[in-house]
């Protein structure tokens, strides 16, 4: 059962301010989807291993240098940037 | 009451890996802000992780080195936390299946810390704050770290500084990391607690981030036992908190308010497959460790009858160890070398990293035929000490520098000779030395020296000089 708390926690971890008026609604949606992911819980998995399911293991690279990306590319998406930087506002 | 310190660390060391853990980009110390990164580093969707091999083995060499059981198994995990040094707003790290886990670090009182786990992840990026904004570079954001967690086994600050010295020590010695505490590629972050002494319970912790240098951590460490004492002398308790220890003032501060509550939501990361370490990788990797310093600092006092105090200074820096040995191969008494590296050599080297580097213009083998020399009888101390200088200046051999007939030193009349000489050169030191001044002699033996070309015995022109003044 998702409560108001947990969503209030959510939004502060993932640095989101919820007005009061939209709590009772997000708590509800929130709900419905865990509601919906609920459904793998009643999966039979006694006799099944989840724990590798792809059946891979091992997959490495070796340590070989590979060129980087020049940095106009890198910084081409930022919202804003300075002197080759990311620049964002300062978070408490 | 008396109150006992206990305390445990997280030590994250920078692997030396030339590449980040999960994509090819190098992890060059420095460069221009985020120029050795790639979609991958910097998190860009659709990116897929490659995990570094390389990282797996330094990995398992760390915790061999400790004495850590390696797991078969293991898996990455996300660590998820929103802050801009990481991109993703992720840190891929391991959770519950770490690579190594129950190991130990043996101090010299004989106690051991023991270590909970290693586990491999990805450094952040680097930020830097001002006027309101943050700048990011992630340049070192997916260098590869391993974190080294050990149980709150340390008592003294003493027992800190030798836990966190002895994991540079071993980190350096297997080649996994440089351990350079000012370049942060050993960061330590220190918990501690008080309890009365001799209680078994553990008190309420605060945890200090980021610490370094060892001078600085033992600072904090001492600071903030008092700060714990006085709490919970005064009736308080203490506060489970992160703190921030400022060298300045040299105090601690809270680090953070109550919304950075830790919840990292840990799951495992769909993005990189399981890691299977097979025993004959383990045993491979087992086989091809170095002597670790401790077991070497043993043997050379042990077998070599090297004295405590020169034996640690050898074992010290790896380089210096091996040099050590390459150079008493062959030779009678280990000392010898051991007596020019820590002597003439060492006065060379004029820090830590200069003797980390150990670059200096004379071989192991070229030092070695000079000790095989004097062993024969060949060539005298004083000669050796001083060619050994010319040695060191130009990297040339010893007998490039000496000639078999300067080799052969003096007969007795050509020394005695030389001191008849002196003394007639230095009528005032003579005057000086027969009117008691013992010092006086030193002037004449210095005119041998010089006229003899090195080629006498100091020792005995010494002696022969005191007979003729007699």
């Amino acid at each position: 059962m998702i409560t108001r708390e947990d969503i209030l926690n959510i939004a502060l971890l993932a640095k989101l301010d919820v007005a009061e008026d939209e709590l009772d609604n997000l708590t509800k949606e929130m709900s419905a989807v865990v509601a919906f992911a609920d459904a793998v819980n009643e999966a039979d998995i006694k006799t099944e291993s989840f724990d590798n399911v792809n059946n891979l293991a091992n997959v490495f690279r070796s340590d070989e240098v590979q060129p980087s990306l020049p940095n106009e590319e890198i910084i081409k998406n930022a919202l804003d940037s300075d002197d080759g930087y990311f620049v964002v506002k300062k978070r408490a | 009451m008396n109150y006992e310190l206990v305390s445990g660390f997280e030590t994250h060391v920078e692997l030396s890996t030339k590449t980040k853990i999960f994509c090819g980009c190098t992890t060059q110390f420095g460069g221009d802000p985020n120029t050795h990164c790639c979609p991958i580093c910097i998190g860009l969707p659709g990116t897929l992780p490659k995990l570094n091999e390389q990282v797996v083995h330094y990995a398992i060499m760390a915790g061999l080195a400790t004495n850590c059981e390696i797991a078969n198994v293991a898996k990455m995990d996300r660590k998820n936390y929103c802050y801009p040094d990481l991109p993703k707003a992720y840190q891929i790290s391991q959770f519950d299946m770490p690579l190594c886990k129950n190991g130990y670090v043996e101090l010299s009182n004989g106690r051991k810390i023991r270590i909970l786990r290693i586990h491999i992840e990805e450094d952040a990026g680097k930020l830097i704050h001002q006027q309101g904004n943050t700048y990011i570079d992630y340049n070192r954001g997916g260098v590869p770290l391993i974190e080294i967690v050990s149980e709150p086994d340390i008592r003294t600050v003493e027992e800190a500084k030798e836990y966190v010295e002895k994991l540079q020590l071993i980190m350096r010695y297997i080649g996994v990391s440089d351990c350079k505490m000012q370049e942060g590629s050993m960061r330590c972050d220190v918990n501690i607690s008080v309890r009365p002494k001799g209680s078994e319970e553990l008190g309420t912790r605060t945890e200090i981030k980021n610490m370094n240098s060892i001078t600085f951590i033992a600072k904090a460490m001492e600071y903030e036992f008092e700060r714990q004492v006085s709490v919970v002398e005064s009736g308080g308790k203490v506060v489970q908190e992160t703190l921030r220890y400022d060298e300045a003032s040299d105090t601690t501060s809270s680090m953070r308010g109550k919304e950075d509550a830790h919840d990292y939501r840990y799951f495992r990361e769909p993005d990189l497959v399981t890691i299977n370490v097979l025993d004959s990788l383990i045993e491979e990797i087992r086989e091809s460790l170095p002597e670790l310093p401790f077991v070497k600092l043993q043997r050379y006092i042990d077998e070599l009858g090297i004295p405590e105090t020169d034996a640690q200074l050898l074992t010290k820096y790896r380089k210096i160890a091996e040099y050590f040995e390459d150079s008493i191969k062959g030779t009678q008494n280990p000392r010898t070398a051991a007596n020019f590296i820590l002597g003439q050599i060492f006065k060379r080297l004029e820090n830590e990293s200069a003797k980390e580097e150990f670059d200096i213009k004379t071989t192991a083998d070229q030092l070695r035929e000079m000790i095989l020399l004097i062993e024969s009888g060949k060539v005298k101390m004083n000669l050796a000490k001083s060619t050994l200088e010319k040695m060191l200046d130009t990297g040339k051999a010893f007998g490039e520098l000496v000639s078999e007939s300067d080799m052969a030193g003096l007969s007795d009349e050509a020394l005695i000779e030389l001191c008849k000489q002196a003394v007639s050169e230095n009528p005032n030191a003579v005057a000086d030395y027969k009117a008691g001044k013992e010092k006086a002699l030193k002037s004449i033996l210095g005119t041998v020296m010089k006229n003899s070309r090195g080629k006498a015995d100091a020792n005995m022109a010494e002696a022969k000089l005191k007979e003729l003044l007699s």
